[in-house]
Parts: C-alpha cells; structure tokens; sequence
C-alpha cells in the first residue's frame, strides 16, 4: 500500500480524537550540532484549521487501525468494516520529519488501535517516539496515547520521550464503558491515570531526573454517545482532575460512524453540547468554580445561555458586584469579565476608582455585564429585574419549534 | 540620525526621521531630558515620504554645538520600567503612520506621573495594548501560517523557500523562531518588503528577493494535502468557524486553501452524516475476524474489595485499599481512609500521615512490619479544593457499609489489641456511631475478645497548627501504643493499670 493511502486512512481513523493541543512542553531550540530539528515555545501553535473549524497542530494519526477490541462508539472497532492500515515506525517519522520542515505542524500525536496486546501495541508507540528524538534529534511535540493495560515500564519509558500522555477514560461512567467498551476497563484506565500522575510528582520532587511527560496528561470523554447527562459528566471531569492533576478534559461530541452498531446513536454530534461543556471545564480549571456550583441538580447545561451566565441568574445575591471592591477572584465571577480583566480591573484600582468606560476599553461584554456591576459612575437600572427577564434579553433568541426533527437529522 | 542633534532639530521646526526601535529609543531619551512636549515634535518613518507635506527633508542636520538657548537638559534620566520599554519595542513594529510619535506620547506621559498610560483602561493605553497585540498576532500567525516548499536539490540552498505577505514589521524576530526551529536545515524566507535566510549557521537579511510564492512542484504538498482531507470531521462542518480562526488574507499563500471550497460543499451536501472521510469510505473495508473471549486483555482479576458497591465512594477513587501485615499479626491499627498517596498506590499508610506514624512506631519501640495497618473505611472520600484532592470525614452509612470488609480483616487476623486512630476508627470498631473520642483516648477498653485502645489519628498531630498541642498528641499516640504493647503479656481479665 503507498504512504499516501495508508496516511489517508490513518488520519481518517484518528480523527475522533478532540486532542491537538502543543503547549506546555518546556523550550526547546535546535543549533544544528546534533543534526536534529524542532523547537518548542512552551505556547503551542495551530498550523491550520480544518473546515469542521477544529485546529490543526499536531500530525494526529493512529500507528495503525487494525483493532481487537469492538468499542460501539468507535469507526476502528474489530466489527466495523472500515479500511484498515499500519504504518512503519519509519513511515511515521518520515511524515512527522516532511511534515515538521514544511511547518505543516508542530509535532505527532501518535495513537493506535489494539493489535495482539496492549504491551505490544504500547512498545510500538513508544518506539516511534525513541526514533524521532533518540535517533533523529527531533525536539518538536509529542503526544502519545497510552495504552491502559499497558506494562507501567512501558508508560515511564513512552513519559521520558513524550511531553503529553493521554489515557481515554472513553465515557462518563464505568456502566457506560461496561457496555459499549466491553474489552475496557475504567479500573485499569484509572490506575494507569494514577500510575503517570505518580511519575508526575516524583519528577516535581526531584527536577533533576530523567524527563517525564512535561506537558503533563490529558483524556478524553465521548459526548452524546450514552445517556449520561452533563451532570454526570462534569462530575467525573472533575474527579479526574483532582484525582490525576489532569492537563485537560477533552469532550468529544458523539459522531455517527459508518455501518452504526445499534447500542450508539445516529443523530448528528450535540456540537453545541460540546462547547457548553468545554466552556463549563474552563470555569472548573481556572476560575474555581466546582462543578457542584455549575450543575448543582441532575440534567444539562443550559444551551440558551452560556455556563457562566446561567450561574449568575441562579445567584443574583452577588450582584450586581461592585467592581471598586470585590476581590479579583469573585470580579472573575460577572459574566462577561474574564480572568485577565479581572486582573487587569483590580490593578488599575490601585492608581484610581473603576467607571464605566473603562470595562469598554478593556473590551468586556458590555450587554452582558450591565445587569451584573457597579462602578463609581453606574448602577444598573436593571438590577433588580428577574432572573428570567434577564434570561431572555441575553440568551440566544429562541428558535422555532422544528416540526419534523427526523428530516433535520437526516 | 543622531540622538544628539534631535533637541536642535525640534527647536529649527525639523522633522526627526528614525528608522528603528533603537535610534527612536536614544532620540526620545534626550527628549524626555529635554522636557520636550510630544506636541513640539514631529516624527518621520525612513522610507515613508511626505508624511508631512510641509516639512521637506533638511539640507542639513543641525549639529550638536548650535542648541539654541534655553535648551539645556531640564529632567533627570528617565527611568521607564522593563514592562512596558518591552511594550514600546513590540508596537514599534506596529506599521501605523504616526508610530513614533505616539510612542513619544505614551513615554512622555509616564515621565509625567500619568502611569495609567500603560493600563489598557486608559485610552493611549488601550491603543498600545491594541499596537502590540496587533504584533504579537502577526509573528504568531507568521510562525504558524508560513508554508516552506522544497527546493530540488541540483538548485542547491536553501533547501526550503517560503512567501509571506506580513501586516508588520516582524520578519526579524519570526526568523529567531525558524532558525530554533529548522535546526541544520538552510531555508529562505521572502515577503514584498525584505528577506531574510539561514545558511544552517547564520541568518543573512536582505531586501526583497522574491514578489510571489515560490512556484515550486514539492511532492510534500500532496501528502499534507491528503491529510488534511482525512482529519477533516464532515459531520461537523463548520465554515464560519474555520473563517474565524484563520483570517481571509492567510488563505491564498496556503496550499490547503485551495481544497477547502470543495470540501465545505460536499460535506454541507450529504458527506455530513457520518465523521468519515469520503475517500476512505469508498476503499473496501475488512472486519477483524477474532472471537470476543480472544480479544479480552489479560488482566489481573479485580479483588473482591475492589468490587464493592456498598456506598458510592468508589466512583470517586481510584482504587479500594485493603489492610495490610502479617496475617496472624497481635495488633491491627485501625485508620480512618485512605489518603490520596494511598488511593493513587494502593497502599495503607504511605503517605504523610504514613510517614507520621513510622516516627511514631520508632518512639514506641515497635516495627511497622509485625502490626496488621488497615482502614475503617477502604475508599478515600474526598472533596475538590481547586486542583487538590482535600479529604472528607466518610459519613456514618460509609462507615457501616465498610465494616463488612473491617469485619473480615478482623476474623481472619484475629488481633489480640486494636489500636483505633482517632473518632471514626473508634466508631467503627466498636460498632457504636456515637462514641467519643475524648472519652476513650488514651485508654484500654474491651470490646468482644479483645482490647480497644483509642488514640489520636496522625492527620491529627499533622494538621493542629499549636507546636506544644502537636508535641502532646504525639506523646498520646505513643503512649496508646506502648499500652497496646503492654496488653499482648497481660491476661484478658486483668484490667489494664
């Protein structure tokens, strides 16, 4: 089979995978001495964008797309009839290296389906990435996929090569992966989590050993493809990051695959499910918020409104919030300020009190946090107006009923 | 031009024509020193013709001797701060015509006291924040939009060439980034104003070497080109997005720009229903033919404690941690839960309160490896606190779920003394919810068979924040400990002294 062939197919199987973040790796630069190439900034560049709007920095592929595991949701899985492929450790260093030169990407995200077992599909991955920087010098990014099952030898040797391991914890609750990852296990997917966070903090303790995953580790949850409800899944994200001090959480919205088992839908991907989750982890990782306070009953995240805003319409006894006082963390808190300008806010009360024509320099959403602050010179008229006034004048319009969903879907 | 003669320069009504950070830099430092008003002077960018209309270039300079009178340095040095000469070098950059002269304003404005200058709440301030983000902006998409094509090799080096049509001046810095980048390997860079290239040892800068893309036929493309049809997710298609992200004018320099318009239609006609590639779904496709027992990975069976569904704890923690010690050990030391060490290890008692209660041990004269160390409860129960794990106090119904397990350790090892560690341990053991700690602390008690002796949990001693609180309850747990020791010689009937 050509490399092109085999490329088209090995992207196409790897393209359910939401992951292609290249940042937190530590700087590295080439001189040139060692006959290497590849440089890391520590930010993470986005070579290209795909018309599904999705980033393109790393070479996403799967070594190969041959798999003896028969995961519903999954295009790969050993019942689908879909093409199948396996490139060499050569061919995958060859396409990184061409692709790296002609500043296509930023470096591989290299996964795989399951052959034979998971140690050997596992020593295949970590041999790919010990050719690029053991043999080629390459100092650009590297992502590796991890095998749970895996031998813990073998993930520490795939830490000292990648700056990123992910383990897919594939959905939100272990009765979910019971029956639609029959040959997966969220026990063993958790330890080996476990198994790298303990890498992760033994380097911590000791910065001088041997390198390992610097760009720390992220998973994946396939959204849409069970019945679980964002509830659900924002709890589990949440115990995965405290639990395994997790990079990040990706969501996958579910989408429909060839030749669709029964167990797995065959609507369209929920894709503003999607964002409003992701806008949900945001306000997990960096804002404080728990995910407690974001779902606090059983069901999804408002789609009208985005996760921040519905927090504040449940919890008007914070505002309106006077931006003259309130602490950095809590001015966070007002929809439509971000973390920067609440900083930026906090550190110009230091040279003068806050007006209202400041939070329009600074860019805020001005429609959005009318309702919400206080300045030296503005109070909101509509302070006091509902919950559900204000719902309805900063929510995205309400759409017409559609009378034969079916043929939308379709 | 020389720094020295701007002050004369202003006084005659003559523009100052700078060329770079640098010359602007030591020009508006005798400025500043000079306390010359922003509004005094006019700025001209070398190249940029006509920018005033009536003020032609000067035949000759003013020299540094003809100062008029009165033009002696008024203001000490000025002192600006690293953070925001950082923000004047990166806007310098910024193509704006009146660039220098608005930088002369910000810093002459900071001299002046106004430090809001630099907040971009203020309105220069917003415009300088504007300026560098504008740049900032252009050398990250220079470094993430520049496509290199391959020269063939008989044209000799560069052995790659790229065309780029930059908004500002950032060709020398995005060069520091590909000569990191591109290591050994020789490359050119050309855009309609300058050049610049890497021979694999030393960057040379030039002016315009080439007017459009190099129109090389590099086999590479096409390789790249399939990829990018293959990642693309046609079930979430997505144009507007993709607009977004890249704006309009980076699209006709790459060569996937060309193969979108085709993408977007047929995924928008029909492709969309499913994630795959149009092309893949047209080759022939092959099951794997194993038997589902087959492909089951060997794994060790998970213990039955592992399995437990008694109370929800286990959907929050990675794995259950059961005792651990010799089997027919004379005393069991009874904790509260694991920790997050132990969650993550699987192990009792490794982790700070683990390492508490070796020093512990030490003090009481006895080894880790003859006492049986288990948990009341064998999940740990825990709360998110930013990005930690903080622990939970498990309620009455998870210490009762769990005792089963206790119950069983219990049986098997058959402890002559138990040594509980603080309230819930105490609970637990003598299966009585509402039993205080104070009032057993310290003290032997029997309890069906055998002696139940209550002492601090080493969490405890490690959270009192009080040094001489600390000290004490250190004595307690070795004391209880020694007691425990002292009851394996003594018979059951003789109460303790």
């Amino acid at each position: 089979m050509k490399l092109s062939d085999k490329l088209e197919i090995l992207a196409d199987a790897a393209k359910y995978d939401a992951s292609c973040a290249s940042s937190g790796a530590p700087k590295r630069a080439s001189d040139g001495n060692d006959g290497g190439i590849g440089a890391t900034t520590g930010m993470g560049i986005c070579h290209s964008y795909t018309p599904d709007g999705r980033c393109v920095s790393l070479l996403k592929i799967l070594l190969t797309n041959f798999c003896v595991y028969d995961c519903q949701y999954c295009v790969n899985r050993r019942t689908s009839n879909v093409p199948r492929a396996r490139f060499s450790v050569a061919e995958v260093v060859k396409l990184t290296h061409d692709f790296y030169l002609r500043n296509y990407i930023d470096g591989l995200f290299l996964s795989s389906g399951i052959i034979q077992s998971s140690d050997y599909t596992m020593e295949q991955l970590v041999a790919v990435a010990r050719t690029l920087r053991e043999v080629h010098h390459f100092k650009g990014y590297i992502h590796l996929k991890t095998i749970p099952d895996a031998d813990p030898l073998l993930i520490a040797e795939a830490g000292r090569y990648a700056d990123r391991l992910s383990v897919n914890i594939e959905l939100p609750t272990h009765d979910s992966v019971t029956r639609l990852a029959p040959e997966k296990n969220v026990h063993t997917i958790k330890l080996a989590m476990g198994s790298i966070r303990r890498k992760l903090d033994e380097k911590a303790e000791e910065p001088k050993g041997p390198s390992f995953a610097p760009a720390g580790q992220s998973t994946q949850m396939i959204v849409g493809a069970d019945a679980s409800d964002d509830q659900t899944i924002l709890n589990t994200a949440e115990t995965l990051y405290g639990s395994y001090k997790l990079k990040r959480v990706y969501y996958s919205a579910f989408s429909p695959i060839p030749q669709s088992p029964d167990s797995v839908p065959l609507a369209p991907p929920p894709l503003l499910r999607e964002h409003r989750l992701y806008q949900a982890d945001f306000l997990l990782r960096g804002y404080g918020f728990t995910a407690g306070e974001l779902m606090p009953a059983a069901g999804n995240l408002a789609l009208d409104v985005d996760p921040k805003l519905a927090w504040a319409l449940a919890n008007r006894e914070h505002f309106p919030m006077d931006l003259n006082r309130a602490d950095a963390e809590m001015i966070a808190r007002v929809p439509g300020i971000g973390l920067r300008n609440a900083k930026r806010i906090v550190d110009l009360r230091r040279l003068r009190r806050v007006r209202w024509e400041d939070l329009s320099r600074l860019r805020c959403s001005m429609k959005k946090i009318a309702p919400f602050v206080v300045t030296a010179d503005y109070k909101p008229a509509q302070g006091l107006a509902s919950s559900d006034l204000l719902r309805r004048h900063l929510g995205a319009p309400q759409e017409q009923m559609n009378l034969w969903p079916e043929l939308k879907a379709a | 031009m020389n720094a020295a003669a701007a002050v004369a320069m202003v006084a005659a009504g003559q523009p100052l024509v700078v060329s770079s950070f640098l010359e602007w830099r030591a020009v508006a430092r005798e400025l500043l020193v000079h306390d010359v008003a922003p509004e005094l002077v006019t700025w001209n960018q070398v190249g940029v013709l006509d920018a005033d209309l009536f003020s032609g270039a000067p035949d000759s300079a003013p020299s540094v001797d003809n100062v008029p009178a009165g033009l002696t340095p008024t203001k000490p040095a000025p002192h600006i701060p690293r953070a925001l000469m950082d923000m004047l070098q990166s806007a310098a950059c910024c193509r704006v015509p009146d660039r220098w002269a608005f930088l002369y304003r910000v810093i002459w404005r900071w001299q002046h006291g106004e430090h809001d200058v630099q907040s971009p709440a203020d309105a220069d301030g917003a415009r300088l924040h504007a300026m560098v983000k504008a740049v900032r902006r252009e050398e990250h998409d220079m470094h993430a939009y520049i496509r290199f094509r391959e020269r063939p090799i008989e044209a000799g080096p560069p052995q790659f060439a790229a065309w780029f049509e930059p908004r500002h001046d950032v060709l020398p810095q995005v060069a520091e980034h590909f000569k990191h980048r591109m290591g050994g390997v020789t490359w050119m860079i050309g855009t309609p104003e300058a050049s610049v290239m890497w021979d694999g040892a030393s960057l040379h800068h030039t002016g315009p070497l080439m007017s459009s893309a190099a129109d090389l036929d590099d086999a590479g493309e096409a390789l790249w080109l399939t990829y990018y049809r293959s990642i693309f997710n046609p079930a979430r298609v997505n144009a507007q997005l993709m607009q977004s992200h890249i704006p309009s004018r980076f699209w006709k320099n790459l060569p996937e720009g060309a193969i979108v318009p085709a993408m977007v239609s047929n995924a928008e006609l029909g492709a969309r229903s499913t994630g795959q590639a149009q092309a893949v779904g047209r080759k022939s496709g092959a099951t794997i033919p194993i038997a589902p027992a087959d492909a089951q990975p060997e794994r060790q069976q998970p213990s039955k404690l592992d399995e437990c569904r008694r109370c929800d704890l286990w959907q929050y923690a990675t794995q259950a941690v059961g005792g651990e010690g010799p089997k027919k050990a004379q005393i069991m030391l009874v904790g509260e839960q694991p920790g997050d060490q132990e969650d993550l290890a699987g192990k009792a008692f490794i982790g700070p309160a683990g390492k508490l209660l070796d020093r512990v041990f030490e003090a009481a004269g006895l080894e880790r490896r003859e006492i049986y160390l288990t948990n009341a409860v064998k999940h740990f129960k825990w709360e998110p606190r930013g990005k930690r794990r903080l622990h939970k106090t498990p309620a009455q119904r998870e210490v009762e779920a769990c005792h089963y397990w206790l119950d069983k350790e219990l049986a098997s090892v058959k402890p002559k003394v138990i040594v509980a560690l603080g309230a819930t341990a105490l609970k637990s053991v003598i299966g009585n919810g509402n039993a205080k700690l104070g009032e057993s602390l310290g003290k032997a008690i029997r309890h069906e068979d055998r002696w139940v002796v209550t002492v601090y949990h080493p969490s405890y001693i490690l959270r009192v924040p009080d040094e001489e609180a600390k000290h004490q309850a250190f004595k307690v747990m070795v004391d209880g400990l020694k007691l425990a020791q002292s009851l394996l010689e003594r018979p059951p009937e003789e109460p303790p002294a």
